[in-house]
């Protein structure tokens, strides 16, 4: 009668026992990283001790010092924060301007290339080749140097200005340093109008759903485009008719010294050097992605869209960037990260985006690590909440495999 | 092989454990610059007169000549020096990094500096101001003539600090354009995206000198000075013997001038007078050492091979406009304000 151990493994030693040493070799090594850590934060605190710059955020209270360029309403007094939001504000119209630009141009320039029109293919395929080997860098100096700094503008005090045809008015003014052209401002029952407006979304997205629904009960084509837009188009221009004094339309003036432009949207010369500079190299990214991406649609979808008699047009919008669109997301979506990165360039035209306005503080005086500390913060949240929202529409468009 | 590893990660952790020994970093600077044999001195490489490099590499000027000083006062040879090009912006992280161990890039002395940024100012080389300049054809004719106007100014500099709190003192609106270094301001300077260039009045007169000599539109300086700006050497907070080695071979520059000593002279000067003979090791005076660490006749090796303030100043000042007679940089004996502590 000999009793079986179920338990047949033989009795090992802890230090051979392979399951403990696992455990022990995870802690060591997690302590060991911690320790390192440790030691260089203690390292960083004790040098900041000794040379009596402080350890906390309390710089991000004392006055900035220093005037923002081309940012009138900001007073040297305020805080530091408010410079960082200042410089959040800019890095951000940078940012979606460049991305706006590089994907409608990216996606056009992708499908360019594979056009049957030697010309159209050969050109774009020039414009990728060259600007995805040059460094952002180069182009925004470029850029800044060849279109500003040495082009053909004038000097604001003898700028270019266009009129409106059959108005007096000012559309377009155009210098080395300063773009201008109209822009709307807020006049008085402004309120009302954009509660209109809302009222109006409200209505074109039931539409949009009463249209769909119609659709898959009846079979009629739903056209709910058409429709939502019309609906919404049509409570707009109600909305302005009546509501017209809602907005007034400010023009640019150069005032008598030439030296600023009141009134309208002014552009200047660094934020657009940094945008159009990125866009452009951020666009040849894109077609690139794009491009790629179309060509993995297998060739069936093609041929059978020629099969059925759809034109180039109608074979791209039903067939193709469907499909395609799915496996463009992901790298689209690095290459906007990428793009909000290199705005920190803009430093170099004397654009004031956060970085530049950052180094400038801490030329200024405030302590470096933890100045450095909330840049990365801005660029980590613009990061996240990029990829975040972009992710939102990848999931919900990618393939689902099984 | 696991009992490998995990005896390498325990002893990963014993050494980085006890690898903490930093304290005092700044102690022992002078002893660490004679192990090391070469100072590592913070410089500018694009400005005139103070600091440029050449395209062969070597460096020039006011300030890279006072970095040879010290590197002949303390380590008894003027190339034992490695220069580390910094822009404002970044030349106070590199001293508190510890990148460099002497900041000599025509930097003005604040409080703040002193302070907050953890560096220590040592003796005034330069007295300077902060002034603007304008194309000579343009009519501004003082600061109010500026308001709305684009100021070109380098960042991270105490012109940007003045130029706001002046300005918005005497309530003129300005807007700055700021760059990081000289190399793209004067373009744009040149090409009239500034109505107007500040900076210290010894940047000024070099670039005027600079964008005139190349050819370009005629410059004039303003009256108006906005502000104090002494420049001068500047340490590491914490290190007072590397502090005190460093600013004694500095002035020694100046007490020579006082005294009349120059390179061609100092090997025959006569050695009479106490206070020259404790100066320069000589005579019975040839172990005097007030304990600063330095060599007993580190002076009359600075002046042999650099020369006393006045040449060092004829060398890179004059030739680019800056006189030295009548202005503040003169000797004290002379109405200036170069005024030494006496060697003894």
């Amino acid at each position: 009668m000999t009793t079986t151990r179920t338990n047949d493994e033989p009795q090992v030693a802890w230090y051979r026992n392979i399951k403990v040493l696992r455990v022990v070799a995870q802690a060591v090594f997690v302590v060991a990283v911690a320790a390192l850590f440790f030691w260089l934060f203690n390292n960083l605190i004790n040098n900041l001790n000794r040379l009596r710059i402080g350890t906390d955020f309390g710089f991000l209270s004392r006055p900035t010092g220093f005037q923002i360029p081309y940012d009138e309403g900001f007073n040297p007094r305020s805080p530091v924060r408010d410079m960082v939001l200042v410089g959040v504000k800019n890095t951000l119209l940078a940012g979606l301007f460049g991305i706006l630009l590089a994907t409608v141009l990216g996606v056009l320039i992708g499908i360019a290339r594979l056009s049957s029109n030697w010309l159209v293919a050969r050109l774009s395929a020039v414009y990728v080749e060259t600007l995805r080997n040059i460094p952002p860098l180069i182009i925004i100096i470029f850029f800044g140097f060849a279109v500003f700094t040495f082009g053909p503008f004038p000097i604001l005090s003898e700028a270019t200005q266009l009129q409106i045809p059959g108005t007096d008015k000012t559309g377009l003014i155009l210098s080395n340093t300063l773009w201008a052209v109209p822009s709307f401002v807020a006049g008085p029952r402004l309120g009302v109008f954009w509660l209109v407006i809302a009222a109006g979304l409200v209505s074109a997205v039931a539409v949009f759903v009463w249209r769909t629904r119609l659709h898959e009960r009846t079979g009629v084509p739903d056209r709910r485009l058409r429709w939502s837009f019309g609906v919404f188009g049509l409570v707009a221009i109600a909305a302005t008719l009546l509501l017209g004094d809602a907005f007034d339309i400010s023009y640019p003036t150069l005032a008598e010294s030439g030296r600023r432009i009141a009134g309208g949207f002014r552009l200047n010369n660094g934020f657009i050097s940094v945008t159009v500079a990125l866009g452009l190299y951020t666009a040849s990214h894109i077609a690139e992605i794009v491009r790629g991406s179309i060509l993995a649609v297998p060739r069936g979808q093609s041929e059978a869209a020629n099969a059925i008699a759809l034109n180039g047009f109608q074979r791209y919008r039903y067939v193709l960037l469907p499909q395609a669109m799915r496996l463009a997301v992901p790298p689209i979506i690095s290459q906007y990260l990428n793009l909000v990165k290199n705005t920190s360039l803009g430093v170099v035209v004397a654009y004031a985006d956060i970085t530049a306005l950052t180094q400038t503080s801490i030329g200024n005086g405030q302590p470096a690590p933890q100045s450095i500390l909330v840049l990365m913060g801005v660029y980590l949240t613009f990061s996240l909440t990029i990829s975040f929202l972009l992710n939102i529409y990848n999931r919900r468009i990618q393939l689902v495999e099984r | 092989m696991k009992r490998v590893t995990v005896l390498l990660l325990g002893l990963a952790l014993v050494v980085s454990a006890c690898g903490g020994d930093d304290g005092g970093d700044g102690e022992g600077l002078l002893e660490e610059v004679r192990d090391r044999g070469t100072i590592r001195c913070g410089v500018n490489d694009v400005l005139p007169g103070f600091g440029v490099v050449d395209d062969t590499g070597n460096y020039s000027g006011f300030d890279i000549d006072f970095c040879r000083v010290v590197a002949v006062g303390v380590l008894g040879d003027a190339d034992a020096v490695e220069y580390v090009p910094l822009t404002a912006a970044e030349r106070f992280t590199a001293l508190q990094s510890g990148e460099i161990d002497v900041l000599i890039r025509n930097s003005t002395w604040t409080a703040t500096r002193d302070g907050q940024e953890g560096s220590t100012f040592l003796f005034t080389t330069f007295y300077d101001g902060q002034g603007v300049m304008v194309p000579d054809a343009s009519d501004v004719m003082s600061l109010e003539d500026l308001a709305d106007a684009n100021i070109c100014v380098l960042s991270g500099t105490t012109t940007e600090l003045n130029l706001t709190g002046v300005f918005n003192t005497r309530g003129i609106p300005f807007n700055p354009v700021v760059f990081a270094d000289n190399t793209a301001l004067r373009p744009a300077y040149e090409q009239g995206q500034c109505d107007a260039w500040t900076s210290d009045v010894s940047q000024l007169t070099a670039s005027k000198a600079a964008i005139e000599g190349d050819g370009g539109a005629a410059q004039r300086i303003l009256p108006d000075v906005i502000s104090k700006e002494p420049l001068g050497p500047a340490v590491l907070d914490g290190d007072s013997a590397w502090a005190q080695a460093v600013e004694w071979s500095v002035m020694a520059t100046v007490q020579a001038w006082e005294f009349g000593i120059t390179s061609s002279n100092v090997g025959s000067f006569p050695t009479d007078d106490d206070r020259i003979a404790r100066f320069l090791g000589a005579g019975e005076f040839a172990d005097f050492d007030p304990g600063l660490g330095l060599d007993p006749d580190f002076a009359v090796q600075i002046i042999s091979e650099m020369g006393n303030y006045e040449e060092i100043y004829n060398r890179h000042l004059v030739p680019i406009g800056l006189p030295l007679g009548g202005t503040p940089n003169d000797l004290w004996t002379n109405g200036g304000l170069m005024y030494v502590p006496p060697f003894s």
